[in-house]
């Protein structure tokens, strides 16, 4: 049996546009600890990992480690149905090929129950092991999406560096170049939220597809700030912490200048 | 056009090489400098030639051997006594000076007797198998001019035109020193028409003489600008007629020569030249005044066909990785052939050339040789001694003769080294060297494709490549699919890259490579056999009248165009020569018309009334041709009786004059009935596959007659003609229909009323109502009868078939079972369906023939449903088999510009999936990146979302090798969707709620590429999951999860039998693969993707065992 119940429902909502972008059909990982997705998306580029701790439910009961298919799509559908206010509770049994989902409005008048039919998916589950990153900047969520979108504008793709300077966004495309560069806003007096804390080990630089980072910035509602996490030659963490529960985390490899295809 | 050489030595046979001479169809430059794009060699450099050959004693063979290869001896004969026959395949014009005698005792030379005049020679085979060139002599060339009624017809008019036009032509003519007369003689023409109208303005002729063919177009530019002709004041224009004919369809036609027909040389008429004056390799040389000659028409006796020798052969050569074997860098390592002649059934010469040592094969010959030098210079002997009259094989004209060719003159420049230029004398007249050229070939029916012409004087190159793509649909044209389409054959498909590995082992390993090659080369020769390729082809020359050549290298009109020229000889009649592109506006009429499809699934039979052969007899009913056409004024002059009123034009009953095209047309189809019967009277095979070919033959060029007056860029193009075919055409399908509904109806005391449920172009398809049974037949029978007395004769309908049960889909696209009789259904036929069309991949044409033949041979929708689903719940779980779902397209016009070779812009806007895999094949491995005109083959994988479908093309060996997954939900949308909502539509209540989705389509299965450098993947790692249920669990603690674990006997059985199932696949799998190739004991190399020995599976299959293993091994941690 396993039963999880959310009081700030807008998450689970929110999590799904963060991931229906990149991932079509995946598994939901449930055990003791808590609830994990990870998933490559389809073209097997990036990857993303959710994971939300069962001590950020209201409610959590998880008997023995089930894995729950589902179709991203789909599952959009259900989620739509639920108010940003409602209570979600996630329910299945544990060998069940349906999940319910249970939507509470916040004064209790209404209770809507969904069923969704799983998927069986059957795929290697992958992850990406914890490392030692020589840079980490943490910056407004929002800042990091306004400045991904306007380098699309320009390009496909974008070097991030990071030096004692701050961290410089540039682009270069048919239209010209563009370059972004934040300041670390150590010692300026600013909320927590909106600051800029660059922490540099040694100065990177690396390049990315800007398309991925794009569908990466579909999690900007869900927390007020990001983390992006580099070394050289290794995949990049972009990392949206959401309150109290857990993270979503997206790895991204670099490109390699003259990569073979 | 290339002028390499000014100087010009004429002799006899050595002269220059023309070929025709008048416009060429797709040639549009050729009118001014038309046949001067041929060099000119001096004697010197052709005795150098024939001296090196001499000299070359390193790399000669043994006379005895040569013997064996050659043709029988001419045994000595008295040429006064003895007539000779040839049947001829080919042939061409040179100029050469006149002849001083007549070879004929006592007759007088014909033709100028100032030189150089233009002489025929014809290559053939006699009838008892001897080569033969004849040389013709005496045939002076002409044109002809509508001459003003005013002009008076004197012979002191006609020689001062004849001096005028000779002065004229000196200027106009380049090479005008050559020569001393230009302008032989006017001869006034005052009993023949032109072909155009039914009363003509053109009634009297200049008939013009030159001395050269090449001086045609001059003279035809002289009359169009205007003459000032003697008595008369002003300049006159002249419509040029008949000067487009080349010259040598001119001479054919003149003389009533048949395409690869039968001459005869009466005894006495002819002379045979010595040993020491021959000019070619022929075993006969003669000459004949072209008056002598005489032509047997193709009946009878004479319809037989020489011993004419074939070579097929095919080379190999030792590539480097990565590339596409290119003459100047890589070697030729292998030359395998094989001679057939026409009659005998085994080949009577096989043999192969390798370099460096080779086993020997059983039953072919293995000469081999320690140079790449001595190895060509073999070759050519022996291509001299088997003295073929055709070289065949699998793409020899844009591949093989090319590369040896150019492999040639890129070994020429190695010193110290043999002399290589007799290496190019290939051609039966000596010293000559083959001659490459480029060529474009482009026609409505074939498109454009790229080729080199090679000519190899006196010898018919004919590959079986291009006969194949122009005359049979396939969805792949590798020698290997055709072979296992036509022969039921295969050979195993060698990629060029492991040629080379095999070339540097032992003699063992190129003793293997070498029965690959010798296979190579049998293949096209039974390919040709098998198809009765060539007697077709000469039965088609025969029929039309035009040389095999042209048949090979020209387009439909000229087979046409000749036939009407020779119809027009005999009526007296001329073809007037219009300028090009007079209607290249495109005057568009409107087609054949399709009556409206009720769509349906019919389970009552619907009959199938056809018009026999619907264009050809609407000509003749309605006397449709060009001499026919009335003009306004003519009707005025005419009774209503005599003429047929059309919209598109009003043509003169064939009672009042009847014209040539129907003529023709009821001669074909006369002859073709005549043939028919003697096919079922043949006493034996050869004779029974000549009257087929005959057949064949006959009714192409029917049904071509009408094609030639729509082509609005052709030789003689007439919309009234063209367009008024259709529109009878229309009229006869809906009279048709309407006769149908108004007779059988239940008023008239039937037991249903009819309905007519489609019908397109010849044919209408009936609904009687009644079921099926006898009665249905004998319905088809009286309504096909009852509507043909509607009809002028010969316009006839037939019935031939009953479809039950039929679904009716669309226009063009139904299917259905078709009856001949009440017994039996014969087949199922399906037209414009996913199974037939070759822009799909395997998985559609199977799932849609599989279901067609549930639902309509077993009646079982509810299984066709069944299967339906289970081949999508496969394909999502990537148990499909890659290659069914390789999806081929061919690189045309446009994809130049993609894949940096040139072109233009604009003709590749749209961006193709196939083009954009092979730029990027391109990119990544220049050498085995499909080439322009290509296949190229490819699967659609998985891309992150919104992107286009070309970016998700990928090589399907690169999909295989990479692991990278395929995007299955893309092949269930965008290739099944649409044609399965077609067919089950009409039988199922909600296609896309009942068969797209639903709980088959719920497991699905995730592939995980391989790693590559720099790639995510290289980062991920696989974590611990369960076995059983797919839970996380933690690292290190077996392969099951601790609710599993009382389940792992059943798991583990599970597994077990998933890599059973894999290993049983992959033994048949291979076994089959081995029978298909013969061997037992050697690895199977092929690689072929149209292959049946499924390398793509086997791949697949493999990978699959893999992945069960290492499931399985998990178990033993």
């Amino acid at each position: 049996m396993f039963e999880a119940r959310l009081t700030n429902g807008s998450i689970l909502k929110k999590l799904l546009e963060a991931l229906k972008d990149l991932v079509t059909d995946a598994n939901i990982d449930c055990s003791e600890e808590g609830l994990s997705i990870q998933a490559m998306d389809s073209s097997h580029v990036s990857l993303c990992a959710v994971a939300l701790r069962s001590d950020g439910f209201d409610h959590f009961r998880c008997d023995r480690n089930i894995s729950l298919g589902f179709n991203s799509q789909n599952l959009g559908k259900i989620l739509k149905c639920a108010d940003n206010t409602d209570m979600i509770t996630l329910k299945a049994e544990d060998s069940a090929d349906n999940l319910t989902l249970m939507f509470e409005s916040k004064n209790q008048d209404r209770i809507s129950d969904f069923e969704l039919k799983l998927m069986d998916i059957d795929a290697d589950h992958l992850g990406i092991p914890d490392t030692e990153y020589k840079t980490t900047i943490r910056m407004p969520s929002n800042e990091f999406k306004r400045i991904i979108t306007d380098l699309q504008v320009l390009g496909d793709t974008c070097t991030i560096a990071v030096t004692k300077e701050g961290v410089r966004f540039s682009v270069t495309g048919d239209l010209g170049t563009g370059n972004v560069l934040v300041r670390s806003t150590n010692g300026v007096d600013k909320e927590e939220e909106e600051a800029v804390v660059i922490d540099m080990e040694e100065p990177v630089e690396l390049t990315f597809a800007l398309r991925y980072l794009n569908f990466f910035t579909k999690a900007t509602n869900l927390g007020p700030s990001v983390v992006i996490s580099m070394s050289p030659d290794v995949p990049v963490v972009v990392e949206y912490p959401i309150e109290q529960i857990g993270h979503i985390k997206y790895y991204l490899a670099p490109k390699i200048d003259d990569a073979e295809e | 056009m290339s002028k390499r050489s000014t100087t010009t030595t004429t002799t006899i046979g050595t002269g220059k090489r023309i070929r025709g001479g008048g416009d060429d169809e797709y040639e549009p430059t050729v009118d001014d400098e038309v046949m001067d794009d041929e060099v000119d060699y001096d004697e010197a450099a052709m005795e150098a030639n024939m001296a090196a050959m001499a000299e070359n004693g390193e790399a000669s063979v043994d006379s005895t051997v040569k013997q064996r290869w050659g043709r029988p001896d001419v045994k000595p004969f008295d040429p006064n006594k003895e007539d000779i026959n040839v049947q001829w395949l080919d042939m061409d014009m040179v100029s050469g000076p006149p002849l001083t005698a007549n070879p004929k005792k006592g007759a007088t030379v014909l033709g100028s007797s100032v030189g150089p005049v233009p002489v025929i020679r014809v290559f053939g085979c006699s009838d008892k198998g001897h080569s033969a060139s004849i040389f013709i002599h005496g045939f002076t060339p002409y044109a002809l001019f509508a001459a003003p009624k005013e002009f008076e017809n004197t012979s002191s008019n006609l020689e001062r035109l004849r001096e005028y036009i000779d002065e004229r032509l000196r200027n106009q003519v380049r090479d005008a020193r050559n020569y001393k007369v230009f302008c032989h003689g006017v001869k006034f023409l005052d009993d023949r028409k032109s072909v155009m109208g039914y009363s003509t303005t053109h009634t009297q002729f200049f008939q013009v003489y030159c001395s050269m063919p090449s001086m045609v177009p001059p003279l035809k530019r002289i009359f169009s600008e205007g003459v000032k002709l003697p008595g008369m004041v002003e300049t006159v224009s002249c419509q040029p007629f008949e000067s487009n004919v080349p010259f040598v369809l001119r001479f054919m036609i003149d003389q009533e020569i048949s395409g690869a027909g039968w001459l005869s040389l009466p005894a006495g008429a002819y002379s045979v030249r010595k040993e020491s004056e021959k000019k070619t390799h022929c075993q006969l040389e003669l000459d004949i005044s072209y008056k002598e000659i005489i032509s047997r028409e193709s009946v009878g006796e004479w319809s037989k066909i020489a011993p004419l020798r074939v070579l097929s052969f095919d080379i190999e050569c030792q590539g480097r990785k990565g590339y596409f074997p290119e003459a100047e860098k890589d070697p030729v390592i292998q030359i395998a052939n094989c001679v057939s002649v026409y009659g005998t059934p085994d080949p009577v010469v096989k043999n192969v050339f390798t370099l460096k040592g080779c086993l020997p094969i059983v039953g072919t010959q293995v000469i081999t040789s320690e140079t790449e030098q001595e190895l060509l210079l073999k070759w050519q002997q022996f291509l001299q001694a088997a003295d073929v009259d055709i070289i065949t094989g699998y793409n020899v004209q844009n591949f093989d003769i090319p590369y040896l060719l150019d492999r040639a003159e890129a070994l020429s420049k190695v010193r110290p080294g043999p002399n290589m230029s007799p290496f190019k004398l290939w051609g039966r007249i000596k010293g000559s060297p083959a001659k490459m050229k480029d060529t474009t070939f482009q026609s409505a029916a074939f498109g454009k494709r790229n080729n080199v012409e090679t000519t190899i004087e006196g010898r018919v190159v004919f590959d079986m490549l291009p006969y194949m793509q122009r005359n049979h649909k396939l969805s792949s044209y590798t020698l290997n699919s055709v072979c296992a389409e036509f022969l039921g054959q295969q050979k195993e498909d060698v990629h060029h890259s492991i040629i080379s590995d095999l070339q540097n082992g032992n003699d063992e390993d190129r003793h293997r490579l070498a029965v690959y090659c010798v296979k190579d080369a049998l293949l096209p020769q039974r390919l040709m056999d098998k198809l009765s390729v060539l007697i077709n082809y000469v039965e088609m020359a025969r029929v039309t009248g035009v040389p095999v050549s042209f048949l090979i290298s020209r387009g439909q009109q000229i087979k046409v165009f000749s036939m009407i020229l020779r119809k027009c000889r005999n009526e007296k009649l001329c073809v007037p020569d219009l300028p090009k592109g007079r209607n290249a506006d495109g005057v568009a009429y409107e087609g054949a018309t399709v009556l409206d499809p009720i769509k349906k699934y019919y389970e009552v039979p619907i009959a199938t009334l056809d018009f026999a052969s619907l264009y050809p007899s609407i000509m003749q009913a309605y006397n449709l041709c060009y001499t026919t056409l009335a003009s306004p004024q003519d009707l005025a002059n005419l009774s209503p009786e005599d003429y047929n009123k059309n919209p598109n034009g009003t043509f003169v009953k064939a009672s009042k004059k009847k014209g040539i095209l129907p003529t023709i047309l009821s001669e074909l189809l006369s002859a073709r009935k005549q043939a028919k019967k003697d096919m079922k009277n043949a006493p034996n095979e050869f004779e029974k596959a000549v009257q087929n070919g005959r057949q064949l033959a006959l009714k192409v060029s029917a049904n071509s007659v009408y094609g030639f007056t729509g082509a609005a860029v052709g030789q003689l193009p007439c919309m009234a003609i063209a367009s008024t075919v259709t529109n009878y055409g229309r009229q006869l399908l809906e009279k048709t229909k309407a006769c149908v509904e108004e007779t059988y109806t239940k008023a008239n005391g039937y037991e249903f009323d009819s309905q007519v449920v489609y019908g397109d172009t010849d044919s209408v398809m009936v609904k009687f109502g009644n079921p099926m049974g006898p009665r249905v037949f004998e319905l088809s029978e009286e309504a096909a009868e009852k509507c043909s007395k509607l009809f002028p004769h010969p316009i006839l309908l037939e019935f031939e078939k009953v479809y039950y049960p039929y679904l009716l889909m669309n226009k063009k696209r139904y299917a259905g079972l078709l009856w001949t009789n009440v017994e039996k259904f014969d087949y199922m036929d399906c037209k414009g369906l996913e199974t037939v069309r070759r822009d799909n991949c395997q998985l559609v044409r199977d799932v849609i023939q599989t279901s067609l033949n549930k639902i309509l041979i077993d009646r079982d929708t509810k299984s066709a449903i069944s299967y339906v689903k289970k081949q999508i719940s496969d394909l999502l779980q990537n148990k499909m088999d890659i290659s069914r779902l390789v999806i081929t397209k061919s690189l045309n016009k446009g994809a130049e510009w993609a894949l940096g070779l040139g072109g233009k812009a604009e003709d590749y806007k749209i961006k193709q999936a196939h083009v954009e895999l092979a730029a990027r094949m391109k990119k990544r491995d220049a050498g085995s990146a499909p080439q322009m005109g290509d296949r190229v083959p490819y699967v659609i994988i998985q891309g992150p979302k919104g992107a286009q479908t070309y970016t998700k093309a990928e090589d399907p060996i690169y999909v295989l090798d990479n692991n990278v997954p395929i995007d299955c939900q893309w092949y269930l949308s965008n290739q099944l969707t649409k044609p399965l909502t077609r067919i089950f539509e009409p039988v199922v209540n909600d296609v896309e709620k009942d068969l797209l989705k639903g709980d088959h389509t719920r497991k699905i299965f995730i592939a995980t590429p391989t790693a590559r450098k720099g790639s995510l993947m290289s980062f991920a790692v696989k974590k611990a999951t369960c076995m059983g249920c797919k839970a996380l669990i933690p690292k290190d603690s077996g392969n099951l999860c601790e609710h599993c674990v009382c389940k792992e006997n059943e798991i583990y059985l599970d597994k077990l039998k998933n890599l059973r199932v894999a290993e049983e696949e992959y033994s048949q799998l291979w076994s089959a693969a081995q029978r298909i190739h013969g061997q037992m004991f050697q690895d199977v190399m092929c690689t072929g993707d149209g292959c049946a020995c499924q390398f793509y599976r086997r791949k697949k299959v493999q990978q699959d065992i893999k992945r069960c293993q290492t499931a399985l091994d998990m178990f033993a941690q």
